[in-house]
Formats: structure tokens, sequence, C-alpha cells
């Protein structure tokens, strides 16, 4: 299929013209790459900070019940 | 909230550009005047044009949020200017190795097209600076939205002073009175303009995503760092560093 494809379309030209063309589209794509690395970075941070939380909401409820069972013993 | 529809949204992106860049390199005839280099005019122009509309959109949120006083369209508008940016440095630097491989220059000052959009770029610039120079949340999302507003009035003006003024090298592909593009390479251009307007939104969409989940979880450890019903005091919960 692919080769089908590349078959039936002009050569592209890597001269000069073709390196400031990919370049153009480096460049973008590029960008596009930084910009999902630093949201994946941000989620990674979101999440270690959930699991810390989720984590000290839990040790509070055990310490909660452990209060509670005292208060019940006397 | 967000996040809703964003994985679908997502998947169309990469398939739009992944259409529109096999348009622009396996269908769309080579230029008879520029040859290769015009296949930048596939991803640059789509690129000026959704930044600039995404700075009004901007704007068009900000005067919800300052009709409305909900804080959420603060972020709309926010994030709209953010991402306008990203694309503005896309835009500058594609422009820049167009006009190297055309006119022989990374950059032309005479020529009004540039500078003008240099212009609009760096008054967005100055936005954060402005914004996060103000420290109470409520003061901050007004002022920005007045500046979202007025800015995003500036650049239809802005605009159509340069198309009114003498262009000297900049070509005016849409503005040619006998014809413009031919078929095949407007078809293309459309398509490469739904795509990348559709990796604007989608981008948008995840930047309100991660902003929203990050309120939520200062939410929660607002909700935890109270103190416990019962006494006990006020319990501090983790920093995460």
């Amino acid at each position: 299929m692919v080769g089908l494809l590349l078959a039936g379309t002009p050569a592209l030209p890597l001269d000069e013209a073709g390196k400031y063309v990919a370049g153009a589209y480096v460049v973008f794509l590029v960008l596009i790459v930084v910009y999902v690395a630093i949201m994946a970075a941000k989620l990674g941070r979101m999440e270690k900070e959930l699991r810390e939380l989720a984590g000290f909401a839990e040790q509070r409820r055990a310490e909660g019940g452990a209060e509670h069972e005292k208060v019940s013993a006397r | 909230m967000y996040g809703k529809g964003l994985k679908p949204l997502s998947i169309a992106t990469v398939v739009a550009i992944l259409a529109a860049f096999s348009l622009v390199f396996f269908y769309a005839p080579l230029d008879a005047d520029q040859g290769f280099i015009q296949k930048i005019f596939y991803l640059h122009v789509p690129l000026a044009i959704t930044a600039l509309v995404g700075f009004v959109v901007g704007g068009v949120f900000a005067v919800a949020h300052l009709r409305s006083g909900n804080r959420k369209w603060d972020a709309y508008s926010y994030v709209s200017i953010h991402m306008s940016v990203i694309f503005g440095v896309a835009v500058l630097v594609t422009g820049s190795i167009w006009a190297k491989a055309s006119w022989g220059h990374w950059w032309v000052w005479e020529e009004p097209t540039l500078v003008s959009f240099l212009i609009v770029f760096l008054m967005y610039a100055t936005y954060y600076p402005f914004r996060y120079a103000i420290e109470d949340p409520e003061r901050q999302a007004r002022y920005s939205s007045v500046f979202a507003i007025m800015a995003g009035a500036f650049v239809p003006l802005n605009f159509m002073a340069v198309r009114m003024a003498q262009s000297l090298v900049h070509p005016r592909v849409f503005a040619t009175a006998n014809g413009g593009l031919p078929g095949s390479m407007m078809f293309t251009f459309l398509v490469c303009l739904a795509a990348v307007a559709l990796l604007w939104v989608t981008l948008v969409k995840l930047e309100l995503t991660a902003k929203s989940a990050s309120g939520q979880l200062k939410r929660l450890r607002r909700a935890l760092d109270a103190p416990a019903p019962g006494g006990g005091g006020s319990r501090i919960a983790p920093e995460v560093g």
C-alpha cells in the first residue's frame, strides 16, 4: 500500500529546498513533542501528589479509627 | 470535566495531521514559481491563521469573563492565548526558514507582514509577566481579561492595516484577482488549516484538563489541611517538591 503510494508520487527533492522544507516541518513536530513532554511531566507530578494525598488521607482515617476505638474502650 | 472527549479528539487530530501532510507531499502539485519550497506554505499559513484567530478567541472568552464574572472564562482566555503564543513561535520559525529559502534572508525588516506578526507576538509575550505580576486572583483575572480584549481587538486591526499597506515581497495568495490557488492546492491548504485548527483545539482542551486537575488537587490538599473534626488541630498535608 505504502509502496504503491510512494510509486505514484513524484520524487521528493532532497536538495537545498528539501532541507529547508524538512527543517520547517521538523521544527513544528519538535515543538509539539516538547509541549506534550512538558504536559506529560506535569501529569506525572500531579499523579505523584495525588498518591501522596491519598496516602495521607488513608493515614488520617486510620488514626481517626484508632482514636474512636480508644474512646469506645473507655 | 474538561477531559471528556479528549481521547477521540486526539485521535482525530493525529489522523487529520497525517492526512494533511500526506496531501502536502503526495497530492499537491509543485508550485510553478517557488517549487518544492512552497510546501512550507501549507504549514506556515495555517499556523499563522490559527494563532491569530486564537488570540481573538482569547479576547472573546475574556469578554465572557468580564460579563459573567465566571473564572472559567478567564481560564479559557488564558489557555487560548497561551496556545496561540506557542503557535506563534512555530509561525516565526517556519516563516524565517521559508524567508531564508525564498529570499535569502532569515528576516526582512521592510516587510510589513513579518514585522506586524512579530509585534502581535511580542505584545502577547508581555501577557505572562503582566498577568503574574498581580497576586490577587480576582484582580489578576480581571486585568488579564482587559488586556486580552484590547490585544484581541488589535489583531484584526493590525491585519487590515498590513493588507492595506503596500506589500514589498511577501506574497498575497488569497488576494489575487485572477484565481489565486488552483483547486488541488486550495483543497490541501484547507485540510491543513482544519488539521492545525483541530490541533489547537485539542491542545487547549489538554491544557484546560491539566489546569482543572491541578485545581482539584489544590482543593483536596486544602481539605486535608483543615482541622480534623473532633479536635486535633490543623494537619498539614505533605508538600510535593
